[in-house]
């Protein structure tokens, strides 16, 4: 190849590079990013944009404190199979309990699941129709409680709708025959903007029940809760599991409490959508006689750009 | 023919017949009627309920030429609902195939394999779907139709007959309920005024549960039916003051609480077409509340019972949608709906309740000064739309729909003549300008309603069995055997 020649192709290539470069964006657009900040079991409200420090792969992104979206989009995704049979009860408590405490002038939905996804009802703002819809549901068909097809497909469902999207899960967290693997369910938490509560079910009859399990039945039940968890940690929500019935009704009140205590930072990211989890971190403190107190912020761990 | 042709013909219809879930529904014989008895009585069977009644008596169709179509409509329906079953279960077997298919290789596919697979599976659940309702309900439904006016073709005209002659002899004025003249001043059932409690008791109860919907906000709308059904109310037997509320919901139907709380749906309004059809169900729910109705219901309900047919109800709201929830309330707390869904018969007490109910209102309509023809025909235009929409049906409640609209049509013809009975008129042409809007703006609200079922992105539209309410049945299941559904 001749020297021209060559020095043509490099600047061509040159060329495309910088064109490449040129329509690259700097930011991928607004990103909205829902969060609660806290002290010990207290909720704080009231903070300012000075009161935070965002950071996205380490380095410190600018942003704003904006008003929380309105009305939120809260789904709850229900195990509902014969397997669960034994804390069907917890699951009904768990239900009925939210429900109680969610407010009025928001979207709900009901999806439930065992072996498949089935949506019993679509957003509605008479959340009535939750409970309505719960009672006449019947015997469950199945045995399988596919929770990982369950919450991939819900967040799949809720990834294509704007505004601020609640999934509040409630289950054992226990997976039996499910097509998605929990890798599958990471990667989607981990890209979908929803935050994810979960009100776990069957610890009361772990607790009663733990002595007589084998270590088998143990680790999945230990898998099973560190899934819930997992989703709540990544996503910015909180799991609880309940030891006792009367807890349900402490744990749904906590969840409405801590959406109405959320805050929403807007911020343009400027990560490449390269499928690669970005990891985010975000400050929360209060400068006081020249002494800076910190609190804890609950917020999703990042985001993989898709 | 020559071999070449005849084998054309041989395989042509081995094709057809190998065809999977197919809707060929098998070529019905003429019912065994010969063309000009077979034609003119099916054409009979397409027209409205309230034109058949004036059209019966001059039919002349033999008993045997009459249970021959019986026969013939009852075959055809077996045949149809099959097909469509059977095209169900196809597209289930597919849609679990697909499934299957799906986790088998789920961890080898690719984005774009995965979506295409993803896209199949959406298209076949809406097939699938589609065609357990038409098999489940719509067909069935249209047939009952048919049936029904079958039955008024050959039993219309001697009833009539027997009508004519109980007014010829002032029978008809024995009647339960026949002093209309003394409407407002007779008694039908004492203490009204002792239901108010638990109407109140009902509306507190639907509210703390999130179940109200919300109210139709137009001063125009709600001030036209609050004073239509205060009109009706004061020519009615009531005795209690008359809350109305009008829900903005799509809904076809209006209902009563005890105690005189009457709630009328936006897609009442919608679906009437004049200020008679209004009337007439406005005055069928004001009569639920002067024959006390719902206090008997409670008397003679189980709690138990509620409590099942709240759950029977439940999951039909599930399954069928924007079902009703006057229905379901109505089970809770022992009001009504148009009756048009409501299944109070596994309690055995909807049938004399609706057929009193549908006499008083026919009476009140009649008295405030409307035709009470319009009751009958918004009954008809419903007959086949809402049994359809709602999947259920009026023929699988009781009273049977023939008898409901037979003694309508005999209270009528029962009432004292009156000149000058209003139809429609300037306020509810208003009334309609003033409601389009409120539809227009719930439908705006209704596009912005976010979905969980929205279609899959990038797939193409799930296929659809073209088949709307009240078209014909043949539309699905014609008669040459031949669908005009695109959704195969």
């Amino acid at each position: 190849m001749s020297r021209i020649r060559r020095i043509k192709i490099h600047r061509a290539l040159t060329a495309l590079l910088l064109c490449s470069l040129a329509a690259w964006p700097q930011t991928l657009g607004q990103r909205s990013l829902y969060f609660t900040v806290e002290q010990g079991d207290k909720l704080i409200g009231g903070l300012t944009e000075k009161n935070f420090r965002l950071y996205e792969d380490g380095q410190p992104v600018p942003f704003k404190l904006a008003e929380p979206e309105s009305p939120l989009l809260i789904t709850l995704l229900v195990e509902y199979s014969q397997a669960s049979g034994l804390y069907l009860n917890d699951i009904e408590t768990a239900v009925r309990e939210f429900m109680d405490a969610a407010p009025e002038g928001n979207w709900y939905s009901l999806a439930t699941f065992s072996q498949e996804l089935q949506i019993d009802v679509d957003f509605t703002k008479q959340k009535g129709e939750i409970l309505a819809s719960y009672g006449g549901l019947g015997q469950p068909f199945w045995g399988e409680v596919n929770t990982y097809d369950a919450v991939f497909d819900t967040l799949e469902k809720l990834e294509l709708l704007p505004g601020r999207k609640v999934l509040i899960v409630i289950g054992s967290g226990l997976n039996t025959l499910s097509s998605h693997t929990l890798s599958d369910v990471q990667k989607k938490i981990e890209a979908v903007g929803a935050t994810v509560f979960v009100l776990g079910a069957g610890s009361l009859l772990r607790g009663q029940y733990d002595p007589y399990l084998g270590a088998g039945a143990r680790m999945e039940l230990t898998q099973a809760e560190a899934f819930l968890n997992m989703l709540a940690k990544k996503s910015g929500g909180q799991a609880f599991f309940p030891r006792f019935e009367t807890a349900y009704r402490d744990a749904a009140r906590a969840v409405v409490a801590m959406l109405q205590h959320q805050y929403r930072i807007l911020y343009e990211s400027r990560v490449r959508p390269d499928n690669k989890f970005h990891r985010l971190k975000l400050e929360a403190f209060e400068i006081s006689d020249d002494k800076r107190r910190d609190f804890s912020v609950r917020v999703r761990e990042g985001w993989r750009w898709q | 023919m020559n071999r070449n042709q005849i084998l054309a013909v041989l395989l042509s219809e081995l094709l057809a017949f190998s065809v999977p879930g197919p809707v060929r529904a098998q070529k019905p014989a003429a019912a065994g009627l010969p063309p000009e008895v077979y034609e003119p009585l099916q054409q009979s069977l397409q027209k409205p309920y309230w034109e058949l009644f004036e059209l019966a008596p001059g039919l002349e169709f033999s008993h045997s030429q009459i249970e021959a179509m019986r026969k013939h409509l009852e075959k055809s329906k077996e045949t149809c609902v099959r097909s469509y079953k059977k095209r169900a279960e196809d597209h289930g077997k597919e849609l679990r195939r697909v499934q299957d298919s799906l986790k088998a290789k789920t961890g080898r596919l690719n984005d774009d394999e995965r979506k295409q697979m993803h896209c199949q599976i959406q298209n076949l659940r809406a097939l699938e779907s589609q065609s357990r309702v038409l098999a489940e309900h719509a067909i069935p439904v249209a047939y009952e139709n048919r049936k029904a006016k079958l039955e008024l073709i050959e039993k219309w005209p001697e009833d009539l007959k027997r009508i004519k002659a109980e007014i010829a002899s002032g029978a008809s004025n024995q009647r339960r309920w026949g002093d209309v003249k003394d409407i407002g001043f007779r008694e039908l059932v004492p203490g009204q005024e002792k239901d108010i409690k638990d109407g109140q008791e009902a509306v507190r109860q639907m509210k703390m549960a999130g179940l109200m919907p919300p109210e139709v906000e137009n001063p125009a709308v709600r001030k036209y039916v609050t004073s239509l059904a205060q009109r009706i109310g004061k020519h009615s037997d009531l005795r209690v003051p008359l809350q109305v509320t009008v829900l903005n919901t799509k809904e076809i139907n209006a209902f009563a609480l005890p105690g005189g709380f009457l709630f009328v749906q936006r897609g009442l309004l919608e679906a009437v077409d004049n200020e008679s059809q209004l009337a007439g169900v406005l005055a069928h729910e004001i009569a639920h509340v002067t024959g006390r109705h719902g206090n008997k219901l409670m008397k003679r309900a189980t709690v138990a019972s509620i409590i099942y047919q709240a759950a029977q109800i439940a999951a039909v709201i599930l399954t069928g949608g924007a079902a009703t929830l006057g229905t379901y309330y109505a089970l809770q707390y022992g009001f009504y709906g148009l009756g048009l869904v409501l299944s109070l018969d596994m309690l055995g007490v909807s049938r004399e309740f609706e057929l009193e109910a549908d006499q008083l209102g026919v009476q009140y309509a009649w008295n405030t000064g409307f035709d009470p023809n319009g009751f009958l025909k918004f009954f008809d235009k419903m007959a086949t739309r809402e049994g359809y929409v709602n999947g259920l049906s009026w023929f699988r409640t009781h009273p049977p729909f023939y008898e409901r609209m037979v003694q309508s049509k005999r209270e009528i013809l029962f009432l004292p003549h009156k000149d000058g009975l209003i139809e429609n008129s300037p306020e509810f042409d208003q009334m309609k300008a003033e409601l389009k809007k409120v539809t227009a703006q719930a439908e705006e609200e209704e596009k912005e309603r976010p979905s969980l079922l929205a279609p899959v992105q990038g797939c193409p539209a799930p296929q659809k069995i073209e088949y709307k309410p009240g078209d014909p049945i043949e539309v699905l299941c014609p008669e040459s055997g031949e669908s005009k559904s695109t959704g195969r």
